[in-house]
């Protein structure tokens, strides 16, 4: 007996010793200067969804250098781990020191923003309203959790259908509305900006056009403000956009729209676009920028809409969110096209189980 | 005669032919590690011209077309891609990802002759179309297939480098940032030699602030080290195969590390990196194999090799590696 307990002290002791030259050799390089609990981040981003689209997203944000905290959730745990061991070990080349990931959202806490891709994909020719249904039983689960976690977040909605799931999210999270946003057709305009551009031979950048509405078949391509410095291409091709136009510039349009169909054809699915698009987002949100962007936002009382529905307006974002919302100056041929969106989205949102 | 929109907004007034890209950047292979590269190459802003390149037709035009439409976001004015190399015409660094990749468990070695076979049509075309680019091998066995497209190209050997263990350098100091709670670029420690199963950590020369951490733990790496750095060394080598098990390839880290070296050559920094170069005549090797050793990477190319002071047992790594892949080497038929 006795001689239980003795060995059960040389061990222990040995044990001891054993943490003590351990914490000698970390002591003996670094003397710290403060103590005490870790610093809780800064900017913070969480993923939600590890998928192609989710992972571009994580790649493009941490590549522009953005967040000092990056966070993934999904539900597939081998995946996700993978995922991040695979950022992890690029942390040499990276400003982001914490890259964190778990199927338990306790690992999102404190993010200043939640980008939300999780969700199914469009098959090959399959629409983006035909996903709605699967999707917001997906969102019942995620949203609730990303907001106990971070009340204070913006939420960044990129799963299809992303008009119809904004507005879900919107309310299944409580947050105010400026606070949920679509990433709507941030992309649609880049696509636009990029064809439009392409035709000129001049950079995306120097192209200003936006692409409005629904994220989709029915966007609205606003011609009357598609400029290059301040010269307005419909005062020199008052036809543009038309039928009747005969340099058919309409066609750049229908090739926004079908792009990602292409794409998807092609490869499979489309994200490195996407994730550009949502870290350029990011961008403005985090660094407190006020940049306008064409991002899906609660339009209701806007141009004759009275329902409540998320569509594409060119919003002013900063670290709030959608601090406000531009004017623009439409025809009424478009404001008709922005109701029929409206109106379509209604009719699905309505029928929504529930949100 | 009506003028189309485009006259009317634009009048041309250069008289010349314009003058092309002066840093195309070619990534043959748009699988995932191709794509990662290609992606990290933009986003770092490193070439005024991408091209890629791949024999599978549809999946290289979506990919095409989905970094295009990201052009907004990008400063990489021309992205092209095709099937026929001459749209690789010009660059000055081609990087090659191509071939077949390890399946689970399998080893880098194994891959060998299938991807020398992939090797034979793409270097020569390569060659052909931009004959003074500087070439960089990633597909593996990087080690192996570096020595391969030295031998196809006709290339001098500066200008012929393997990624090497640039990335297992990487996931070592990440490694050790997260042991010591330090930034993975405050912890130096390099890996060299063979990319894969036998690769040498110089504990040595492992230190922050300069400071030597063996000289503060005489037994690091060894057996009866309390601290088990030998361990690091082992989830660097099981590193690749833990993220294959997991998502089936890897795919982030390689591309951020090939960036990096690409960022070297392009913006002619001068900066050490473990690449795999021809290493005959040093530490002892004899045969004609590439391993990795700190090497200056510039705008030439792959201009000059540091010379480690290494213990007599990691120089006799080296020279085991290199047996090794010459005994593999030897049998290929180029």
């Amino acid at each position: 007996m006795l001689i239980t307990w003795w060995y059960l002290y040389l061990a222990a002791r040995s044990i001891a010793e054993k943490s003590l030259k351990m914490a000698s050799i970390l002591q003996k390089l670094i003397t710290p200067l403060f103590s005490g609990p870790p610093e809780p981040p800064r900017n913070k981003v969480t993923v939600v969804g590890v998928g192609q689209v989710g992972m571009a997203c994580a790649v493009s944000i941490l590549l522009r250098e953005l967040v000092d905290e990056l966070a993934l959730v999904d539900v597939m745990e081998d995946k996700l781990k993978g995922e991040m061991m695979d950022l992890q070990h690029g942390s040499l080349f990276l400003k982001t020191p914490k890259i964190v990931a778990d199927k338990d959202y306790s690992v999102t806490a404190n993010s200043r923003i939640v980008v939300v891709t999780a969700g199914v994909r469009q098959q090959e020719g399959e629409s983006r309203l035909n996903l709605v249904q699967r999707n917001v039983n997906i969102f019942k689960h995620i949203v609730p959790q990303i907001v106990r976690y971070s009340p204070d977040c913006i939420i960044i909605v990129v799963s299809n259908p992303v008009d119809v799931l904004t507005y879900v999210t919107w309310k299944l999270s409580g947050l105010p509305k400026h606070r949920v946003i679509g990433s709507g057709t941030n992309l649609d305009s880049a696509r636009f900006r990029f064809l439009m551009a392409d035709k000129l031979g001049i950079h995306a950048s120097s192209f200003n056009g936006w692409i409005l509405g629904e994220h989709g078949d029915t966007s609205v391509p606003v011609w009357s403000g598609t400029n290059v410095a301040g010269v307005n291409l419909q005062t020199l091709n008052p036809d543009i956009g038309t039928d009747c136009d005969d340099e058919n510039w309409k066609e750049t349009h229908k090739m926004v729209v079908d792009s990602a169909y292409e794409v998807i054809k092609l490869k499979g699915y489309t994200n490195w676009a996407i994730g550009l698009s949502v870290a350029d987002l990011t961008e403005s949100l985090i660094r407190n920028m006020n940049r306008i962007h064409p991002v899906s936002t609660m339009v209701q009382g806007m141009y004759g809409i009275s329902d409540q529905v998320y569509l594409s307006l060119p919003c002013v974002l900063n670290s709030r969110g959608v601090s406000s919302v531009v004017n623009m100056t439409l025809t009424d041929d478009e404001v008709a096209q922005l109701q029929a969106s409206a109106n379509t989205l209604w009719d699905i949102q309505k029928d929504l189980q529930d949100i | 005669m009506a003028m189309s929109t485009k006259e009317k907004l634009i009048g041309h007034v250069m008289k010349e032919e314009p003058v092309g890209s002066r840093n195309k950047v070619t990534v043959v292979g748009v699988g995932m590690v191709g794509m990662a590269s290609a992606v990290s190459i933009l986003l770092k802003d490193l070439c005024d011209e991408l091209a890629l390149v791949d024999v599978m037709e549809d999946k290289l035009k979506g990919e095409v077309m989905d970094l295009q439409h990201g052009s907004l976001f990008l400063k990489t004015h021309k992205i092209v891609a095709d099937k026929d190399y001459s749209v690789t015409a010009n660059s000055r660094v081609v990087v090659v990802t191509a071939g077949a990749r390890q399946q689970e468990g399998e080893s880098r070695l194994n891959l060998v002759q299938r991807n020398v076979n992939i090797f034979k049509f793409i270097i020569p075309n390569i060659v052909k179309y931009s004959p003074h680019c500087i070439l960089m091998v990633v597909s593996n066995p990087v080690d192996i297939l570096t020595y391969v497209a030295w031998k196809l190209s006709g290339f001098p050997r500066h200008r012929v480098i393997g990624s090497g263990t640039n990335l297992d350098s990487a996931r070592f100091r990440h490694l050790m940032g997260e042991k010591l709670h330090l930034h993975p670029s405050s912890c130096h420690g390099w890996i060299v030699g063979e990319h894969g199963d036998s690769s040498v950590p110089v504990w040595s020369g492992v230190n922050v602030a300069g400071v030597s951490l063996q000289s503060l733990n005489p037994k690091m790496g060894a057996e009866g080290d309390s601290e088990n750095w030998k361990e690091v060394h082992k989830l660097v080598v099981d590193g690749a195969y833990e993220v294959i098990k997991l998502k089936g390839y890897t795919s982030w880290a390689i591309g951020m590390s090939v960036a990096d070296l690409v960022e070297s050559i392009t913006k002619n920094l001068h900066k050490v990196h473990p690449v795999s170069t021809l290493v005959k005549g040093m530490h002892g090797v004899k045969d004609e194999v590439f391993l990795s050793v700190p090497c200056v990477l510039g705008n030439s190319g792959l201009t000059d090799v540091i010379h480690m002071t290494l213990k007599p047992d990691e120089e006799k790594q080296l020279v085991k590696s290199a047996e090794t892949l010459w005994g593999v080497q030897k049998e290929l038929t180029l």
